[in-house]
């Protein structure tokens, strides 16, 4: 695995049909191996899309990328063919004969690393590019390919580098007539430092959710119109919608989108108490699906009269991430929105017709992340992240606390190295002749 | 004749190299050209200062010679960063050059072990990759089975004044340039570093009270209980002289560059690399134009010499411009120079050559300690001495090597920081290079490192005694401290250990308050309290400290066999294994140090290393 003197090949397309698939060819025999499975003369020209075939199976895109200009930074062809996994395998067989050796999983961006072509960040967004479900998905992923994120923390991570240099040099050249760094300022400076982080960690928040979807599981007593909004959400017809109350008798589920985001969709038993043991059963499982879902639709129609049951249900929805729902809004109201003594904002909505659907899918979204505006966030989709400035958090929590309490410059300087140490996890290290280096840059030091 | 350890050069790493080879047993050839310059200060008149009082610390804990000495002839003695936490305070010394110079050689001249060798070396003598002996260039052969060069700025040395140029090692010393030939012979790395001094004042020339009534000096005294650097000495220290603070002006600065011309650090005559943190004055005013004013501080030379030194003034101007420039100064129109500012060019071996007992890869028995191996200061070279010196022993027996970790002492960091990073300008010790600083204090130099020093046999019977005691007293009075209930005005009842967490609770007025009662003695006061209060006050974060160094001595403890192939590791970039190849990492945690070593590589050398047929073949 962690050899780069052979060859390497495997399709880089996600399995099953497609329109194109793409299979990867990288390493120092690369050219050899393209060269005995396509039928055309010449050498490939090097970034160069040439339409040629590959001997006896199908009519392909090939592309040759020269070392270090590839993905891997070693000598890359990348063949396009029709997206059959027949076809692809055949190629990806082709190229074995010719000397390729399948590649294990990862290991192309695993060889990306080694040469230094992407950093660790980088590394693990390249996982979830290819897991994408979403555009959003993607495109969070992508920002984080790009070095979005990275640039984010390299910036307080520089900041925090510099307060640690000023406190080293105030340690390190005490007869020099400077002040390094105000007493006073440290902890404001500390504080500053602390509240950029926090805001990388509630986007991250946001950014998690994006990664990992939510669910967002619609409650309401009996025949409120919970599976037409299902279906209506969905864009299918999974759920069966009756007149009959008590027809959605176990959890339906969908993966779908909203505005962007991954979301699987929960469909529950309406509530009410049955005497059927299959509906009962079904009603407890709802009730297990409100405690874990990120987002509740909570359905009251509109057209008929209040019931005991929808008491019931806004009760154990109380204290939820929840949005109330006036379904059948097209029927006609039996009665006010103000019948209902709630704080929240309801809204009303009409599976049938499809009014207000397109405001609730934006509430949705703005619920589940706390941002109105998804795209113009750094986001960080991935847990490991997610610890390390959880971690930088406090070491500046406890540095805060240190300099108020106006303890000396090395303890300070210890806390602060500790949420050094985080960032740097992240982004890569620095040594302590980074550190002289910035303090010889910035003063001119030394008797 | 015939030696176990011959040292080349006597300054402070050759003599503390010397030192520790005679007390471990081994007979000594002590080569150097003169014994008047036997510890030669040729540079500042001063010991210590932060992060090298910490090196001078550790020196005497393991039984070396300059803590001691430093302070039977300092004259004026400070403890700096005070008001600052307890793992930056730092010991210092205004130096009597001479007495230190003669205090150091009697203290040589009384081991029986020691023979003096002097003369110029004029080569060095190897047989089948082995050290066999030197040269001298007179002609006279000695053997021996362990060599330590020491020769600090004299090979190859090149002084510059202006446009004069002086082939020298030292001001009027001659340079070693046959020795420094036989070396490169042999295939080592080598590079060149520039460093200077500044002018040297006549004493009379400056009306020093003067200047200071009218507020142009103003004068430095040291502290009113000084700390000596060695728990050995008991004699009570005193202040002798003073030193006075004055600042440059606008008129030393356009002197300056109005003729930066003539400076061969600016017009391409020097081409060595100088120290960043102690810039010349051609540098400081070209680099920093901002600013407006330039600390100089006014230093005796000793009590009865009539040398100051004027430092923060190096610089390698021709002789003319430096009376004027000097003479510009406030204070100083009348003064007169005695020995001009010089900057000197000199060889190093890239430090990258050693190993961590300070051999050479290349050749056995060859061990290199001092500026040869591109650092600076006094402190460092005499860190380095000890090392060598010690290993030189353990060498030629075949007993364990001697090293130091960075989680142990500033000489374990100054050690790896050398054999693993190499230099690119003259490498001084800083605080900021511990990483474990928290650990590594002042006050626990001798808890940390005397029972090491003592199982290489370097810590004589009286140390030891002296040593056991002050533990006994530590132990002692954290006991107490952790045991005795008092009663603070305004509080309830609580342990002194207790109250000691709160950040403005001292030990020293609980003692002096009378709330409690305090093993110590009058030179170790302020040590032995530290010790305690550091212990108790910051338990938090020693542990926490603690705790890092375990998690990176795992890495440590991955030894990297000798002559391991590290071009037979696939995945490794071809530069990665070249820096591998020069560096020769020891453990896995070094070669994660060594620059231009990514992660990745990391990753895959140690993936390599946990291979089953790997670790078979390695054990045997």
């Amino acid at each position: 695995m962690f050899s780069t003197q052979d060859t390497i090949v495997a399709i880089a397309t996600p399995p099953g049909r497609g329109g194109l698939g793409v299979i990867r060819i990288s390493g120092p025999e690369c050219q050899k191996v393209s060269g005995l499975i396509l039928e055309q003369a010449h050498e490939l020209q090097p970034r160069h899309a040439t339409l040629t075939r590959v001997r006896g199976v199908d009519s392909v895109i090939a592309t040759f990328f020269v070392a270090p200009q590839s993905y891997t930074g070693e000598d890359v062809v990348e063949i396009s063919a029709h997206g059959s996994p027949v076809v692809l395998q055949e190629i990806v067989q082709a190229a074995q004969v010719a000397g390729a050796r399948l590649a294990e999983p990862g290991e192309f961006t695993l060889r990306a690393f080694l040469h230094g072509r992407i950093d660790l960040v980088q590394a693990e967004a390249v996982g979830d590019i290819i897991n994408a479900v979403t555009p959003l998905q993607a495109r969070t992923a992508f920002d984080q390919l790009e070095g979005t994120l990275t640039r984010r923390i390299r910036e307080i991570d520089a900041a925090l580098f510099d307060l640690v240099a000023r406190l080293e040099s105030s340690l390190d050249f005490p007869d020099e007539d400077y002040h390094f760094i105000e007493p006073s300022e440290l902890s404001e400076k500390i504080h500053g430092l602390k509240v950029s982080i926090d805001e990388l960690r509630n986007d991250a928040a946001c950014g998690r959710m994006v990664r990992e979807g939510a669910q967002v599981t619609i409650v309401g007593r009996p025949n409120t119109g919970k599976s037409s909004l299902f279906n209506a959400l969905a864009g299918t017809d999974r759920a069966i919608v009756t007149d009959r109350p008590g027809t959605t008798r176990d959890l339906v589920t969908e993966v779908t989108e909203i505005e962007g985001l991954a979301v699987t969709l929960v469909d529950t038993a309406g509530v009410r108490n049955s005497t059927d043991v299959i509906e009962r059963e079904g009603v407890s499982r709802a009730h297990g699906a409100v405690t874990v879902a990120d987002l509740l639709l909570v359905t009251l129609d509109q057209s008929s009269p209040l019931t005991r049951e929808d008491y019931e249900v806004l009760a154990m929805t109380q204290g939820r991430p929840r949005k109330i729902l006036l379904t059948k809004c097209d029927c006609g109201a039996a009665w006010l929105k103000s019948t209902i003594v709630i704080n929240e904002e309801a809204l009303s909505v009409s599976a049938l017709t499809g009014a207000g659907l397109g405001e609730l899918r934006k509430e949705i979204a703005q619920a589940l992340t706390n941002h109105t505006k998804l795209r113009d966030i750094p986001a960080i989709s991935n847990l490991r992240h997610i610890a390390l400035l959880e971690k930088a958090s406090s070491g500046l929590m406890q540095a805060e606390r240190a300099a108020t309490n106006s303890a000396a410059e090395e303890f300070v300087i210890s806390d602060l190295q500790q949420a050094q140490a985080a960032l740097e996890e992240i982004t890569g290290a620095r040594s302590s002749e980074d550190l002289l280096q910035h303090i010889f840059e910035r003063f001119c030091i030394g008797k | 004749m015939k030696y176990d350890v011959i040292v080349i050069g006597a300054g402070h790493a050759g003599v503390e190299a010397a030192h520790a080879a005679a007390r471990l047993g081994c007979s000594v050839g002590l080569s150097t050209l003169s014994r008047d310059t036997v510890a030669h200060m040729p540079c500042n008149p001063a010991i210590g200062g932060t992060a090298k009082g910490h090196l001078v610390r550790e020196i005497d804990a393991l039984g070396g010679l300059m803590g001691v000495a430093a302070d039977a002839t300092g004259i004026q003695f400070k403890l700096l960063n005070r008001s600052r936490g307890p793992a930056v305070w730092s010991p210092r010394a205004q130096a009597d050059k001479r007495s230190y110079s003669r205090w150091v050689r009697a203290a040589l001249e009384s081991e029986p072990n020691i023979t003096w060798l002097i003369g110029k070396v004029g080569e060095i003598l190897v047989e089948n990759g082995r050290v066999a002996g030197i040269g001298m260039e007179q002609g006279d052969r000695y053997e021996c089975k362990a060599l330590v060069i020491t020769t600090g700025t004299f090979l190859n040395g090149l002084v510059h004044i202006g446009d004069e140029q002086i082939p020298a090692g030292r001001a009027k010393e001659p340079p070693s340039r046959a020795l420094a030939e036989s070396l490169k012979a042999h295939a080592f790395k080598w590079g060149r570093l520039k460093t200077g001094t500044p002018p040297r004042l006549h004493r009379r020339s400056i009306d020093f009270s003067a200047a200071t009534e009218a507020g142009i000096f103003s004068e430095e005294r040291g502290d009113a209980k000084p700390v000596p650097f060695s728990f050995r000495t008991i004699q009570k220290l005193e202040n002798k002289v003073s030193c006075w603070l004055v600042y440059t002006t606008e008129d030393v600065h356009s002197l300056v560059r109005d003729h930066i011309k003539q400076s061969p650090l600016f017009n391409g005559q020097i081409q060595g690399v100088g120290p960043r943190y102690c810039p010349s004055l051609e540098d400081k005013v070209m680099r920093f134009p901002k600013r407006e004013r330039h600390q100089i501080y006014l230093e005796p030379e000793g009590l009865d010499n009539d040398e100051i030194y004027l430092n923060g003034l190096s610089m390698s101007l021709p002789r003319v411009l430096q009376e004027k420039i000097v003479q510009s100064i406030p204070g100083l129109r009348d003064a007169e120079m005695i020995r001009p500012a010089y900057a000197v060019e000199y060889d190093f071996i890239q430090p990258t050559e050693l190993k961590s007992t300070l051999e050479t890869h290349r050749i056995k028995g060859l061990l290199l300690a001092g500026q040869i191996n591109g650092t600076s200061g006094y402190e460092e070279a005499a860190a380095q001495g000890i090392v060598a010196g010690i290993n030189a022993a353990k060498l030629i027996r075949g007993e364990e090597i001697f090293t130091l970790s960075r989680s142990e002492a500033y000489i374990g960091i100054l050690v790896d920081d050398l054999v693993t990073r190499g230099c690119l300008e003259p490498y001084r010790m800083f605080t900021s290079r511990a990483e474990h600083r928290l650990l590594l204090r002042i006050d626990n130099a001798d808890l940390r490192l005397t029972p090491k020093g003592r199982a290489t046999g370097l810590v004589s019977d009286c140390q030891w005694d002296n040593f056991e005691k002050r533990r006994a007293r530590y132990k002692q009075n954290l006991s107490t401290v952790e045991s005795t209930k008092i009663r603070l005005p305004g509080h309830e009842n609580l342990f002194a250990a207790q109250a000691l967490k709160r950040p403005k609770t001292k030990l020293v007025d609980l003692y002096q308050k009378g709330y409690i009662s305090i093993e110590t003695t009058e030179s170790t006061f302020d040590l032995d309290l530290a010790s305690v209060e550091t212990t108790v006050k910051y338990a938090g974060y020693l542990k926490q400290e603690l705790s890092r160094v375990d998690r990176v001595r795992r890495q440590e403890r991955r030894r990297i066999p000798t002559g391991f192939p590290f071009m037979k590791v696939p995945g490794l970039s071809r530069e990665v294994v070249q820096r591998l190849l020069e560096v020769r990492p020891e453990t896995l945690g070094q070669a994660g140090r060594i620059p231009g070593v990514t992660p990745a590589a990391l990753a895959v050398l140690g993936a390599y290393l946990n291979r089953p047929s790997f670790t078979k073949s390695a054990s045997h």
